[in-house]
């Protein structure tokens, strides 16, 4: 029992992780109906902005993570919105899609030449000690990786159904031209969300990093779970990201300790299968209809 | 109140206006009416800055709001209420409703209205904390005239609002707009039951080809066997 929670436990704080990279997916989404497939690498890269600003800039832990948020929503918030999203956008979601692809690799390959292959040591942003819950020895870090994952979700989603602004971010995601209609500033609402997923992933950055070390190819594990977790949870709904960013995580870490480590890859893989075969939609998404 | 004066416009450079002019009087119901394709939606939508416009002016009150954006739209009194379904459909009632004045800096204003417009809705009071998907789509054309009204507009554009609707529910929509003229707003509507559109106006307007072809009183052109050619689909003939 101790070990089934000590398990437990370890694969929500990693599920946590990955629920903020899925909810970036499920954002974008929601603003530009496309898919980001660079997301993996938005996680990877700003845990090297703050590597950049701890070896170069010698700036201490604290304020590099200031540094690295800002220059990740800068980088990867605004500049792709204003150099890829919008130039790609009126010719369709596919080139989009394949343009993320390739800034997926740009932004590898990029980070690679210039930081090398080597996986860099990452500060770790919280003690390295254990507790003692009911005979179960439990990872500070990973409990506290939990508690500010799950109080990041709960922010963002105050934020987009308690205020003025969020609400306006739904309408233009929902109803686009209604929201236009309304008066609404679309164009600001769908540049807040590219914001905001910039910094979501640079969050998440910061808490797996730790854990994963810093490496150029982060992005590729990563952005996998993260599109499965979309998909698994419901790519249209925070909460649906939420979810299946937690099983994905618990049961990685339940297969692996109870089953075998051999096939844990292939887990969020079946389990997108049979997701997808049984509820398109996903555990707590929504059909959407769509003209053609 | 509202004039628009050899208007051209459309879609990129695909031209649909070809010459629109009228001039609709202040606290009057007017009626859009002419075939398919003719440029009635259009117009509403090059009015309320969702279109190109070429060439050609949009007049309100004397003041010239051509190619004002839909928030200033907006902020000059005008309000448009597109034909189908325009929730959002996640949002409750009252967050949608909340949305008609999301342009307003004045929100205590906004609350209060929100209040008294679904005094004039009471359906919209007992679902207010539904989705607005939930709606039947008689509710959600409610929702759309109630959210058009929270800024208390003088211009309505209003477009195909009985689409969809039962006879008693259009009949319901067509007593709004009766008393929001009495009240001293102005309201341009597209209707495809024509007949019965016109009869509750005070004025009709024929487009065919994106150009005015007939702009007089509504019952002139109910009595008009040129206008009830056209109803079954024929074109009117010149002179």
């Amino acid at each position: 029992m101790s070990q089934f929670l000590q398990v437990l436990l370890s694969g929500l704080s990693t599920g946590s992780i990955y629920a903020l990279a899925a909810i970036g997916f499920t954002l974008v989404w929601q603003a530009a109906q496309t898919v980001n497939f660079a997301q993996g690498e938005f996680v990877m890269l700003p845990a090297f902005f703050v590597l950049i600003g701890i070896h170069w800039l010698h700036m201490p832990l604290w304020l590099a993570l200031i540094f690295g948020l800002i220059v990740a929503v800068i980088v990867l918030g605004l500049l792709f919105k204003k150099l890829i999203v919008e130039p790609m956008l009126p010719n369709g979601g596919l080139p989009l899609i394949i343009a993320t692809m390739a800034l997926s690799i740009l932004l590898k390959e990029g980070t690679k030449q210039f930081y090398g292959a080597e996986a860099q040591p990452y500060p770790s942003l919280f003690p390295q000690t254990t507790l003692h819950m009911d005979g179960a020895v439990v990872s500070v870090q990973d409990l506290l990786n939990l508690v500010v994952s799950l109080t990041i979700v709960v922010a963002l989603t105050l934020f987009l159904n308690r205020t003025r602004t969020g609400r306006c971010m739904q309408a233009t995601a929902q109803n686009p031209a209604v929201a236009e209609i309304l008066g609404v500033n679309t164009k600001r609402m769908v540049l807040y969300t590219f914001l905001i997923n910039a910094a979501l992933a640079a969050l998440a950055s910061f808490l797996i990093s730790p854990v994963y070390l810093a490496k150029f190819s982060n992005g590729e594990t990563l952005g996998l779970v993260a599109f499965i977790a979309a998909i698994v949870g419901g790519f249209n709904q925070i909460r649906g990201a939420l979810a299946g960013g937690l099983l994905i995580g618990v049961l990685d870490n339940l297969t692996a300790t109870y089953v075998t480590t051999e096939y844990r890859a292939a887990l969020p893989l079946v389990l997108l299968i049979v997701i997808i075969l049984w509820r398109p939609q996903g555990l707590l998404g929504t059909s959407e209809g769509r003209k053609v | 109140m509202l004039e628009l004066k050899d208007l051209h416009g459309g879609y990129g450079k695909i031209t649909i206006l070809n010459g629109v002019n009228f001039v609709i009087p202040k606290a009057s119901i007017t009626t859009v009416i002419g075939p398919n394709g003719a440029g009635k939606s259009t117009v509403f939508k090059a009015i309320f800055g969702l279109l190109n416009i070429h060439s050609g002016q949009v007049l309100l009150d004397g003041q010239d709001v051509t190619r004002a954006s839909p928030a200033q739209m907006i902020g000059h009194g005008v309000t448009y209420v597109p034909q189908g379904r325009n929730v959002i459909p996640q949002l409750s009632v009252w967050h949608n409703l909340e949305l008609g004045g999301i342009t307003s800096p004045d929100q205590a204003r906004v609350r209060a209205r929100m209040e008294e417009v679904m005094d004039q809705f009471p359906m919209l009071r007992q679902r207010r904390n539904q989705k607005a998907i939930e709606l039947s789509g008689g509710q959600q054309k409610q929702l759309e005239i109630a959210r058009a009204l929270l800024l208390d507009p003088r211009l309505i554009l209003i477009d195909e609002p009985s689409i969809g609707l039962s006879p008693n529910l259009v009949q319901e929509v067509f007593a709004t707009l009766i008393r929001l003229r009495d009240q001293g707003v102005t309201v341009l509507m597209v209707e495809q039951n024509a007949k019965a559109a016109l009869a509750m106006s005070d004025y009709g307007l024929v487009l065919e080809l994106g150009q005015t072809r007939m702009h007089d009183r509504a019952e002139t052109l109910l009595a008009d066997p040129r206008v009830g050619h056209l109803f079954l689909g024929g074109h009117i003939e010149e002179g």
